[in-house]
């Protein structure tokens, strides 16, 4: 079931010249897993601003197309009405918590919607419990490492409920043992939940295996919408500078002496499991 | 170049930043400082340009000890440039934003100009030179933050998380930036958490822990050793990770570059098939 | 700032923390009434000794005597200045007399303090948010209060940070008069600044993201639930105060 449909969408932030974005047409399914990627400036940013309303709604700007969530018009639907279908995660967790403690933080967005206690109570225990983080109920969003706050604020926005999950950079300002923390949580959320996931992100490493497509931009525009293999072993992807994950790297250096990958792998333990195959495979 | 003779460091609030830390680092070394957060590095930095000096023991920059020396004084030997680069600017153009740094040091107008002029080439600002700094992309500005600090060439340059925020192309950007200043002899330190782009450096690596220094040696050596890493919540390299998983079967994994593991894949399998037809 | 160490929160698990913060409010508001009517060295001893007690029970004892040290300097200027004033008015006489005076009035400011402090070092902010929440102040109010707190540190952090980073590039912040000190001011000033607008954009998106503002009628995950306790503190508080108001009035 379609969640989210772009079509022809164009924007161009007020005082500009040049569409920060042009011509987008896509489609997001239930639970699919999207891979956002492209240089700094080729749109990501902006492209995830108008899956929620932010765009047009806090971005002045000319948008021309349009997007639809859950059937609805972004361009005519009130952002608090878009935040329940659409969930943000910025990359900063520290300019995304405002209350006192845990607790409050992940409570914030049900309190300002008005929904009565008992629910807030509930939806609170069940964020909470869904990113895997009830033990730091109490605490104080400062006294929390990067990490751990950037999972306060994805518990935050999971309150909401929301049928996709859009997630801008989420790791940027994280050191790689948080960063794989919270990859691995928002994997989690999909699996366990069902919820479709968008993911702008550099750190492809980490992702390549685990996401269902992979959309490339460059300069406002969609340069490529596919499987992450078509996106990471084709070889007509190396001019948009798209990075490469190491082990697809390794595994075409063997196959050229050696055909040991039918499939290039993405991961490590992929490319463990091929190299292991084979082995067992000529042994035999 | 620089030498820390047993120093440690408390901060005003009771922290133990540095512990007993005894470390050397040669004229024209590259070094890349890693570690947990909370392990060091940063005071380690600080250390380096007299924002901070010891409670205990000496750091020493070019021989001269640092607690004879004002932080002006040492930052003409030892350039650092902070993760934030947005904490620098506050003038209208990205050309004064150099040139304050280098009038500040006391140096004549028209070596300031010169200055200025090589700086923005080497950095590959030319273009925005009369652009004001807050217009800048978040890669122009860490590029900015640099040139500021080369302008007034110090022998040291020392980064605290240059890779955070940056792409894939900005980061191979650096890294070349990085070789070269190295090349030309400067003392290269890197503070960083990215071990994909330590990696690819292959400087010499200096491990923190709760403040002090349990490893220095080899990138190689370092970024291969699961134990260690783990110890201090630092994952490995993919190419070592994935090389690691194939130890049993013979393959070296003490590798962390993609070239070496092919060699080293292609070369097991050719011996295993050597065995096999024996 | 020791003085301001009696003024900020202090975890604790004593029956004070446990106290409804309305109630904690009131009793400090009536405490300083009490404070405003009596200009009598005895009444106020009766006060310090009172609120000393509340002090113990709630181990905050240490902060407290923070807060009251710190506040000596001004309440020695406040003796030496009204000391002055009643000798070269001849509003007293007496040598006495005169110190009396002079000592009660000092003692009113610490006092003054003191009562405030009981408040702010056994309430959370976000027991104070709710207070003001349940007194219908709007919501705009104490969410600017709870942001002020919650961010006051995090900016605190960062003016270190511009510090240090503009001393690397050669600023000399330590050196120099009162006028170059002042220039020297804005390369710190300028990078706050625009580094706190760039956050509160950021915010306001992230606010924006959570429904800020959505709800006429805007609910809340804690309230606050008077206990018997509570009010049994107040009587007896409303009921010292009825004595000192009385007392007042018609002096026996």
């Amino acid at each position: 079931m379609e969640i989210v449909r772009v079509e022809g969408l164009t924007f161009t932030y007020s005082g500009f010249d040049t569409p920060a974005i042009s011509d987008i047409n896509l489609s997001i399914e239930e639970g699919e897993f999207v891979l956002l990627l492209g240089p700094s400036g080729c749109g990501k940013s902006t492209l995830c601003r108008c899956l929620n309303g932010l765009i047009p709604h806090f971005y002045a700007g000319k948008m021309e197309g349009r997007v639809l969530v859950a059937g609805m018009d972004v361009s005519k639907t009130p952002t608090y009405v878009l935040s329940q279908y659409v969930g943000m995660v910025f990359q900063n967790p520290e300019n995304q918590l405002f209350s006192l403690t845990v607790e409050n933080d992940v409570a914030f967005a049900l309190e300002n919607l008005g929904m009565p206690r008992d629910e807030i109570r509930r939806r609170v225990d069940f964020a909470l419990k869904a990113v895997g983080i009830e033990d730091l109920r109490k605490r104080s969003p400062f006294e929390l490492s990067g990490g751990q706050q950037q999972k306060v604020a994805i518990a935050s926005i999971l309150a909401l409920m929301p049928k996709i999950m859009v997630f801008d950079e989420p790791t940027s300002s994280l050191d790689p043992v948080s960063a794989k923390s919270i990859i691995e949580t928002i994997f989690k959320v999909k699996k366990e939940l069902g919820t479709s996931v968008v993911v702008a992100e550099h750190r492809v490493e980490l992702l390549a295996d685990k996401v269902d497509r992979v959309i490339v931009m460059q300069k406002g525009r969609i340069v490529k919408d596919g499987r992450p293999r078509e996106v990471f072993v084709s070889e007509e992807m190396i001019p948009y500078g798209v990075p490469v994950p190491k082990v697809v790297s390794m595994a075409k250096g063997v196959n050229r002496h050696f055909k040991v990958f039918n499939e290039i792998p993405l991961s490590s333990e992929e490319f463990e499991q091929g190299i292991r195959r084979f082995i067992h495979d000529k042994v035999r | 170049m620089i030498k820390f003779d047993n120093v440690t460091y408390v901060y005003p609030t009771g922290v133990k930043a540095l512990n007993s830390v005894s470390v050397e680092i040669g004229r024209g070394e590259l070094v890349a400082l890693m570690g947990e957060n909370g392990a060091g590095k940063t005071t380690f930095i600080k250390h380096l340009n007299g924002l901070l000096k010891p409670t205990s023991g000496n750091v020493y920059v070019d021989g001269k000890d640092t607690k004879t020396l004002s932080v002006a004084q040492l930052s003409r030997i030892v350039g650092v440039v902070f993760q934030n680069a947005d904490d620098m600017f506050f003038l209208p153009t990205v050309e004064e934003e150099v040139a304050f740094s280098l009038r500040n040091l006391g140096f004549s107008e028209d070596v300031v100009q010169r200055r200025v002029d090589w700086a923005l080439k080497f950095m590959e600002l030319e273009e925005y030179r009369n652009r004001s700094p807050f217009l800048l992309s978040g890669g122009e500005k860490k590029r900015l933050a640099l040139a500021i600090i080369l302008a007034w060439n110090p022998q040291v340059i020392a980064m605290d998380e240059p890779t955070v925020g940056q792409d894939s192309m900005q980061k191979e950007k650096l890294k070349e930036m990085i070789k070269q200043l190295n090349l030309q002899g400067r003392t290269v330190i890197i503070s960083t958490h990215d071990v994909e782009f330590v990696a690819e450096l292959k400087p010499r690596v200096i491990l923190m822990s709760k403040g002090r220094i349990i490893a220095d040696g080899k990138a190689e050596v370092i970024l291969t050793d699961g134990e260690l890493l783990s110890s201090c919540s630092i994952l490995m390299p993919q190419v070592a990770a994935t090389m690691s998983r194939l130890a049993d079967l013979g393959f070296n994994a003490k590798v962390i570059s993609v070239e070496e593991a092919v060699r080293n894949i292609v070369e097991g399998l050719r011996r295993l098939e050597h065995t096999r037809r024996a | 700032m020791s003085i301001l160490e009696g003024l900020k929160f202090y975890a604790g698990d004593t029956a004070i923390h446990k106290l409804d913060p309305r109630v904690k409010f009131l009793v400090s508001m009536l405490m300083l009434i009490i404070v405003v009517m009596y200009a009598e060295v005895w009444m106020l001893t009766i006060l310090i000794a009172v609120q000393a007690a509340i002090i113990y029970v709630a181990k905050v004892m240490r902060r407290w005597l923070k807060t009251i040290k710190g506040s000596m300097p001004l309440a020695a200027l406040v003796f030496g200045l009204n000391a002055i004033f009643f000798i070269s008015t001849g509003t007293y006489t007496t040598l006495q007399e005169v110190f009396y005076h002079s000592l009660a009035l000092a003692y009113r400011l610490v006092l003054f303090l003191s009562s405030f402090s009981i408040f702010f070092l056994t309430t959370t902010p976000e027991e104070i948010g709710l207070t003001l929440t349940s007194w219908h102040v709007p919501y705009q109010y104490t969410f600017a209060f709870i942001s002020a707190i919650r961010f006051t540190p995090i900016i605190a952090q960062e003016l270190r940070d511009i510090m240090d980073a503009q001393r690397a590039r050669g600023v000399e912040l330590d050196r120099g008069g009162p006028l170059q000190r002042a220039r020297k001011f804005i390369p710190i000033l300028v990078p706050l600044l625009a580094n706190a607008l760039r956050r509160a954009y950021e915010l306001a998106e992230a606010m924006e993201v959570k429904c800020f503002g959505a709800a006429k009628k805007r609910t809340s995950l804690m309230e606050l639930k008077a206990r018997p306790k509570d009010y049994a503190v107040l009587l007896t508080a409303l009921v010292f105060f009825g004595l000192a108001v009385y007392y007042r009035l018609f002096p026996f």
